[in-house]
């Protein structure tokens, strides 16, 4: 607007000008002009030249810096191959340490040798194999420290699992046992068993394999699962399934734990005691994977939505019951204060509802559960309290304090709930391993992420010319390329732990690279409506100018030749 | 029987991809109006009713990216202070008493929008402020407003054009986004608005085509202005009274044939092209699948006893917290017979930090003193020179 109202005044001045040049032109039908001295036209010249050089040496390079658009180097052909999983083949060599102190030297080391035997026919999918070590007796006892995180302190690989082979008297076939709170599998064989170094296939060895092969078919078909991207692989439909259930991976996942009520009471409840008691041991162990932060908050009042079918009263059972159906109605999304939209992380809500003592107990029609997983938002738990008698009419109520025993069953469900949705296997049936192998799941998934996303931003560079590209993503993309390879070598040696640690940096590095807050490509110009924004600027501007230099130009050529032909 | 069971595998190889492609997890609505001013009544009221009918089908206020340029229910013109109609009778208030407006006035502007829909937006912009969509979400997209041959007006300040917001979504689509995306738009050339698309997965249609207004379907005499714009009127038509519940079957296909060009009073089209299997799939598409929002519970069953279920679970958690106790008890025993150190050092390895009141802090770190020296400096030297100017002046 303001470059048109000047162009507009700039115009009338110069005719008024003119206006005055007629006039004087009219006056000089009497007088001519005096010619130039030569002095004016060296000024003219001069003056012009300046113009030009401004022009030239100021506004050009001027206008070309601030029009262009900065884009940074970014390793195009790098990142797309890394999209394509050209650069790194990821693989799980999972250590297993095979503790025998029973057998001798030769026959614990045939028998691994033998068992790794049976393990690699076994396994069809080459990409995760187990290996076997046998395990110094002195390396078993401080184990135990570092299986709950699942991390080694040393540079070697991972300790996976040990297997502890120890004989056992009246036994015809062996057996295995699974320590359910450590990673330790032990292996229980009669005695006569014992593998001699000459047999090549020993049913011991070969029942080992198969123990271990049983135990991590799961997290093999999940790897597999994520590997192939999303199409293939034994139990397809169940992994997918449980993914599907499973909350996208976060850096920071957002805990809020909600006590609804739709009358008065209860009005607290002691949910530090209970977040420390029960809920704190399961993210210790997750600190390795992501980090939570967690709120809580009490409503009462809070009635369901007028849309959802109400409980009905059960005769048989002498319950108000939910019919399955009706579950996806039951959070009142309109109404209760949900979602709280604090950080960055996903939120995952678990929801305590104590019913109306007019509608105690409430249970699950179907199946007389009381609580229930909505995929990739949260959990919510029925919770019952045993009623109290509070006045003499005798109407009961709820009790108005729930006490951290009270909530033990809720918070108790609220870790499985918060286990599911957070995609952990669901075998092995030891926690640790569990947790394991969900590190070695996540790493392969960010893997995968962060490599496609370096290809996205590959794509996205090339497609949108007129996107900018600022240092700091090249910076990120640079970062991002380095902490994969790690990630990649990591994995490569069988440390988990670190794989997933440098995993997580990529991927929110990659993540940075690709949302980063200056590359909006937001306005695309058609080059008709250049011309517009240039011409009214430019037109008025550049005309003088343009014609002024012809001019002196034409000048000096006439000048330059009379020049050459008075000295001819 | 070698060939049979390998024409099974491939048959529910088949079958699987199928299903899977279909689904999706969850479901995110973006509804825009882009013009301002009490005139400008119906656009707003016609995202409002859009909002209103999503919430119904069940996408819930979190998922919902609410865009309004202007506030209709406060204006001083609005003779029903506090409320939108969108219908002459006046049977239901727009504006309610729940209602989660996410962008409104000059926030809604072209680039907050295409960094909503890109997700490069500040870190400190708050979730509802942001579109949290992934690879298997749904969205809907629906813009109303005053538009053009290939733009469509923001605010009458500025436009966003065809290619940006094709750009925009072939963005999501490379970042993975959006599952199925159906875009809708109210506008006159409504339909020129979606030609520069090219990420796949979309269903566009619009109101009218190249040349041609969208008109408003009746005004309010008490309200004053126009309520509604005709094609937003006859698809809500639509969503209100056949699409009565969450589960309805009713698909995309029933959707389109219910445009009746008589009554809209211009010719609306529908894109297909982009979407895998063209028009004969997308047609299938239930209107719920963009409308409503995907609705599966797992009721966990206390009983069973598979790996990974509840009663499983329980025992396994239990174990780690009984574990956890004990280890405690050892530690606070290692760390001395003090009981307030380890229970500092409890609270630090849990990380559960507890708030603390956060005093106010300085927004920037660098030195004030060095600014303020560099401007003491520019200060002294101008008056130095202002002082030599006159003193040269005069001497001259």
């Amino acid at each position: 607007m303001t470059d048109k109202f000047e162009d507009h005044e700039s115009r009338h001045s110069s005719t008024s000008l003119k206006s005055v040049d007629n006039a004087d032109n009219q006056n000089s039908a009497q007088r001519v002009p005096p010619p130039e001295t030569p002095e004016a036209i060296q000024t003219r010249f001069r003056v012009i030249a300046a113009f030009w050089a401004v022009i030239i040496f100021l506004g050009f390079p001027i206008w070309w810096k601030t029009t262009s658009i900065y884009r940074a180097h970014l390793p195009i052909q790098e990142m797309t191959e890394w999209s394509e999983g050209k650069i790194c083949r990821p693989v799980f060599p999972l250590e297993i340490q095979i503790a025998a102190p029973a057998l001798q030297m030769t026959e614990s080391q045939h028998l691994v040798r033998t068992t790794q035997h049976a393990l690699d026919d076994l396994n069809e999918f080459a990409a995760h194999h187990l290996r076997l070590k046998l395990a110094n007796a002195t390396d078993l006892s401080d184990n135990g420290a570092s299986m709950l995180s699942g991390q080694n302190t040393g540079d070697g690989a991972d300790t996976a699992l040990t297997v502890r082979v120890l004989s056992e008297d009246g036994l015809s076939t062996p057996r295995s046992e699974l320590h359910a709170e450590t990673t330790q599998l032990d292996i229980f064989y009669p005695p006569s068993q014992v593998p001699v170094p000459s047999s090549s296939n020993p049913a011991l060895s070969v029942f080992i394999a198969e123990e271990l092969q049983r135990l991590y078919s799961e997290e093999k078909a999940t790897i597999a699962y994520i590997l192939s991207g999303g199409t293939s692989g034994p139990d397809a439909e169940s992994i997918s399934r449980r993914l599907r259930r499973s909350m996208k991976y976060a850096d920071t996942y957002h805990l809020s734990f909600s006590l609804f009520t739709p009358g008065a009471a209860p009005t607290s409840w002691d949910i530090e005691a209970a977040i420390q008691e029960y809920l704190a041991p399961l993210l210790f162990a997750f600190t390795p994977i992501s980090n939570f932060t967690i709120d809580t908050q009490v409503q009462m009042y809070a009635t369901f939505s007028p849309m959802a079918p109400p409980p009905l009263f059960d005769e048989v059972e002498s319950a108000w019951t939910l019919k399955k159906e009706d579950l996806s109605a039951f959070i009142n999304a309109a109404e209760w204060p949900l979602n709280p939209s604090i950080g960055n992380g996903p939120t995952l809500n678990f929801v305590l509802y104590v019913p109306d003592p007019s509608q105690s107990p409430m249970v699950v029609k179907e199946n007389r559960a009381s609580s229930w997983i909505i995929p990739q938002w949260g959990g919510v738990f029925l919770l019952n309290p045993p009623l109290e008698t509070t006045d003499s009419s005798g109407s009961r109520t709820n009790p108005a304090h729930l006490s951290q025993d009270s909530l033990r069953p809720a918070f108790m469900t609220f870790s499985h709930q918060l286990l599911t949705l957070l995609g952990t296997p669901a075998t092995p049936s030891s926690l640790p391993l569990r947790l394991q192998s969900m590190i070695r799941v996540r790493a392969a998934a960010l893997l995968l992420s962060a490599s496609s996303t370096m290809g996205s931003l590959a794509r996205l560079t090339e497609s949108l010319p007129s996107i900018p590209i600022p240092a700091t993503v090249a910076a990120s993309v640079a970062k991002t390329l380095s902490q994969l390879s790690a990630t990649c070598s990591h994995l490569r040696e069988g440390r988990f732990g670190a794989a997933l640690a440098s995993a997580r940096i990529a991927e929110s590095e990659a993540e940075r690279s690709f949302f980063e807050k200056s590359m909006v490509g937001q306005v695309y110009f058609p080059d008709e409506h250049k011309v517009a924004v240039y011409l009214p600027l430019l037109g008025p501007v550049g005309v003088p100018l343009i014609v002024g230099l012809m001019k002196e130009v034409k000048r000096l050529v006439a000048a330059w030749k009379a020049r050459r032909l008075s000295k001819a | 029987m070698l060939l049979f069971t390998r024409l099974l595998q491939a048959i529910s190889v088949l079958l699987f991809i199928g299903t899977a492609y279909a689904e999706h997890t969850s479901n995110w609505a973006v509804l825009v109006s882009t013009s301002r001013f009490w005139f400008n009544y119906r656009h707003l009221a016609n995202v409002l009713s859009l909002y209103r009918t999503v919430k119904r089908l069940g996408i819930p206020d979190s998922q919902i990216i609410l865009m309004l340029p202007d506030d209709m229910a406060c204006n001083p013109r609005n003779a029903f202070p506090g409320t939108v109609y969108s219908n002459a009778d006046r049977a239901v208030d727009l504006y309610g008493d729940n209602i989660e407006v996410d962008y409104r006035g000059y926030e809604v502007t072209v680039e907050n929008f295409i960094r909503l829909l890109t997700d490069r937006l500040d870190e400190d912009v708050p979730r509802s402020k942001r579109l949290g969509s992934d690879a298997g979400s749904n969205v809907l997209v629906y813009m109303t407003g005053h538009g053009g041959d290939q733009f469509l007006k923001f605010q009458d300040a500025e436009e966003i054009g065809a290619w940006d917001l094709a750009d925009a979504f072939g963005q999501m689509w490379e970042k993975k986004r959006y599952h199925e995306l159906l875009f809708m738009i109210d506008t006159c050339q409504a339909n020129t608005m979606f030609t520069h698309f090219y990420s796949p997965n979309i269903v566009a249609t619009g109101s009218s085509e190249l040349d041609q207004s969208s008109y408003s379907h009746h005004a309010d005499n008490d309200v004053g202005v126009a309520v509604i714009d005709r094609w937003t009127y006859y698809v809500l038509e639509f969503l209100e009274t056949q699409v009565t519940s969450a589960n309805s079957k009713l698909t995309l296909g029933d959707l389109f044939d219910s445009y009746d060009l008589s009554k809209i009073h211009s010719q609306p089209g529908v894109r297909w092209d982009l979407f895998p299997g063209g028009e004969q799939e997308g047609r299938l598409r239930t209107v719920v699948d963009f409308f409503g929002n995907v609705q599966d519970v797992e009721i966990e069953n206390a009983n069973a006893t598979d790996p990974g279920s509840l009663k499983e679970d329980l025992a396994e958690i239990a174990r780690l917290i009984e574990k956890w106790r004990t280890r405690d008890a050892e530690y606070a025993a290692i760390i001395g017979n003090s009981t307030s150190p380890s229970a500092d050092a409890h609270s630090s390895t849990v990380h559960l930090k507890t708030k603390r009141a956060v005093g106010p802090t300085k927004m920037a770190d660098e030195s004030s003193w060095g600014k303020r020296l560099v401007g003491l400096s520019v200060v002294g030297a101008c008056t130095a020179v202002w002082v030599a100017g006159t003193i040269l002046g005069r001497s001259a």
